[in-house]
């Protein structure tokens, strides 16, 4: 038995929703992926209590301090840990079916391991005083030690972290789908739904896996040497060229804004995936393959360099000519959404659509993708990101891309979990998943929206002022029901029932 | 019109104007081919792509326009008007060190274009300023460690109290990095 199943096994309440079928001969499928899935809810877990815990801070005037480790934690807990660990876990499950090969050996293992004990020691640095918000802020973790504030063993444990995360994200995942894709020998007994590079569904992964490693490079140069000089391997003087704020903030939006490209395009292939099988009439087919292709593409080349959005208020130390492209690049991206909007659209008009929870989670999850999508556009333009750089427009629309991605592996979960588990979900349990999951995640990113456009600040530990609490209550608010959403998803991950099906019939149908 | 566009609630309003008509599009189609009627629908292949024709169409106009009613209120180009033009500028230098300013002259005359040139001496800020009815009016991000100020060109022309507030995180007491400008009247 695979030390993953066991881990799983053990786990109390968690361990319960995700227990590894074993009887179909697909363990070696399904161990590494259902603890992946696991840890990650439990991340979302703390990461949901984190989220309640800041709105009641403002509300209670309450220690600003206990807001922003809250705002740290939560954000750092949702973006990786649970996002990014969710993704990793429901896409090597995926690839792992569509090219037959086992999620076996160090790799799997690895990238659990740097993803959780990293996310886990940047806890305790933040419970230890490190309190630099999801974006680190670079120079801030240096400045803060040196004032005082905390100590330089929480930035090292801190860095650490952080450090082993990034490995996880720019290495062991996507030298894993690259190895599965492109090497080792395909198992028939493991194929569940063998796809080409050709397939949407598969162009999207191995896309999103370069993007991952391609654009982390610079920011793992940059880190290790930080790394090796906070160690004390190399004398700081050495690494002077990669402590320059310059240097090290580029490098981390350079892979940051990618980051969220990479899942973007991870879940838009697993959508292309997904849909067909859920379509009325049967016959498995997009709208357009060539039209999706060519809107996964659009999406990765005008997002490479659509980062420089992020430096727009610098002006003119990001000469205006750089932020121009930046603007135009992330506008670019919208044309690519069009297309996939018309693909998709025009898909479910052509042949109908199965209503069931799993998809309609992945599309709800893409309506709210587009709304995010929209919002990011907007503070790209330069006229806008002067007016909206640092609100908590900024907040919503961060929440609102991991949430949004996360709702949509949420949803191909749904399709995944029988073969995972061989249990299945319950419908109805699901469908109020689904219907509150939309009020509470459409409420949520606009009532952040709107504090945005009223001045009000992120990252901010006093927001009442100039009237901004009421954007706070209704952000509470929706969360609320956001968070019951979440409730009832477990709930019936808790709940889940023994097909009584024949198994090979779910399998096939995966 | 296009003032209003291009402020914080203009931006609200144009993510909304791209979400609203989308959803409504999208409900409705997953209404009508899930519960409605889920066979196949016998539209031509030709009438889908004129369709396809349309929606681009539309929506690469929309986007190009939109960033072209902009131009005129982007910041990069009031400082490339100001530097080209002879306008006269009223110099503001200041500099943020956690947690406050250093700002050289905080009164401003009414009807003057003013010049903030700011830089960080420690860690990352920012340099918002409000509009005395609480709208933001702009935001300047500062890093430490260049050579060169961030700088932007606003003129003012409604006498009154702005705050200053920092948008960039810095630490346990961000919140509590605010400062004032006063404008008055021209005198
Ligand atoms: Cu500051």
């Amino acid at each position: 038995m695979s030390i993953a199943s066991t881990i799983v096994q053990n786990t109390p309440i968690f361990g319960k929703m995700f227990s590894v079928d074993k009887s179909t001969g697909l363990e070696e499928i399904n161990a590494w992926p259902a603890l992946m899935i696991m840890a990650s809810f439990v991340w979302l877990a703390i990461a949901g209590l984190l989220g309640f815990v800041m709105p009641v801070t403002q509300l209670f005037d309450m220690d600003t301090g206990l807001f922003y480790t809250t705002l740290t934690l939560h954000g750092a807990a949702l973006a990786f840990p649970f996002s990014f660990q969710l993704m990793m876990g429901v896409g090597l499950h995926r690839s792992g079916g569509c090219v037959g090969k086992p999620v076996t050996g160090w790799l799997p293992a690895l990238a659990f391991i740097t993803m959780n004990v990293g996310a886990g020691l940047l806890t305790v640095a933040v419970l230890m005083g490190l309190k630099v918000s999801l974006m680190v802020m670079y120079p801030l973790p240096l400045v803060g030690a040196q004032m005082g504030i905390w100590s330089m063993n929480s930035v090292v444990l801190g860095f650490t972290g952080i450090y082993l995360v990034l490995a996880c994200m720019i290495l062991c995942y996507p030298i894993l789908m690259l190895k599965m894709t492109f090497f080792g020998k395909k198992r028939p007994d493991l194929v569940l739904a063998e796809r080409s590079l050709n397939d949407p569904g598969m162009l999207g992964m191995i896309l999103s896996a370069m993007t991952l490693l391609v654009a982390g490079t610079p920011l793992v140069i940059v880190g290790t040497t930080v790394m090796a000089a906070l160690y004390g391997i190399i004398p700081m003087s050495m690494a002077a060229w990669a402590t320059e704020p310059v240097v090290f903030q580029y490098a981390f939006f350079i892979f940051a804004h990618n980051l969220m490209e990479a899942m973007a395009l991870m879940v838009m292939s697993a959508m292309y995936a997904t849909l067909p099988l859920y379509l009325a009439d049967g016959t498995r087919k997009l709208f357009s393959n060539k039209l999706a292709n060519l809107a996964l593409w659009i999406l990765l080349l005008t997002s490479v360099t659509s980062f420089l959005h992020h430096f727009i208020t610098l002006y003119p130390n990001q000469p205006a000519g750089l932020s121009y492209w930046g603007n135009i690049m992330s506008w670019g991206t919208g044309i690519g959404a069009a297309i996939s909007i018309f693909t998709v659209l025009a898909t479910i008009w052509q042949h109908g659509l199965r209503a069931e929870p799993g998809i309609m989670a992945v599309l709800v999850g893409w309506v709210l993708y587009i709304l995010d999508g929209a919002s990011a556009m907007v503070t790209s333009n330069i006229a806008w990101s002067y007016q909206l750089h640092g609100t908590m427009w900024q907040s919503g629309h961060t929440m609102t891309v991991i949430l949004s991605m996360s709702i949509m592996w949420m949803g191909v979960l749904y399709h995944h979990y029988p073969v995972l588990t061989g249990r299945k979900l319950d419908p109805m349990l699901g469908s109020w998943f689904v219907r509150l999951f939309v009020v509470g995640g459409l409420g949520a990113a606009i009532s952040m929206l709107a504090g945005g456009a009223a001045g009000m600040p992120r990252r901010f530990a006093a927001w009442n002022q100039e009237g901004w609490m009421v954007y706070g209550n209704l952000t509470f608010f929706f969360g609320a029901i956001l968070g019951a959403s979440f409730l009832v998803y477990a709930y019936s991950l808790l709940k889940s029932r023994e097909i009584s099906s024949p198994l090979g019939q779910q399998v096939a149908a995966a | 019109m296009l003032d209003f566009l291009f402020s914080g609630w203009g931006a609200f309003w144009m993510t909304l104007f791209m979400l609203v008509p989308f959803a409504a599009i999208f409900f409705y189609v997953v209404h009508r081919k899930s519960v409605t009627d889920s066979g196949p629908s016998t539209t031509a292949g030709a009438k889908m792509s004129r369709l396809e024709g349309i929606w681009l169409t539309v929506v690469f106009v929309i986007f190009v326009g939109v960033n072209l009613g902009s131009l005129k209120y982007m910041p990069t180009m009031k400082a490339a008007h100001a530097a080209t033009s002879n306008q006269q500028l009223h110099e503001i230098d200041f500099s943020a060190t956690s947690w406050a300013y250093d700002i050289s002259n905080r009164q401003i005359e009414a009807g003057s274009t003013v010049r903030f040139s700011g830089k960080s001496k420690d860690t990352m800020h920012g340099f918002a300023v409000y509009h005395p009815d609480g709208r933001m009016l702009f935001t300047m991000m500062l890093m430490p460690g260049l050579k060169n100020p961030t700088t932007l060109v606003h003129t003012f022309n409604e006498p009154g109290t702005y705050k200053v507030r920092c948008l960039e995180y810095c630490g346990i007491a961000h919140h509590a990095m605010q400062d004032e400008l006063v404008v008055v009247k021209r005198s």
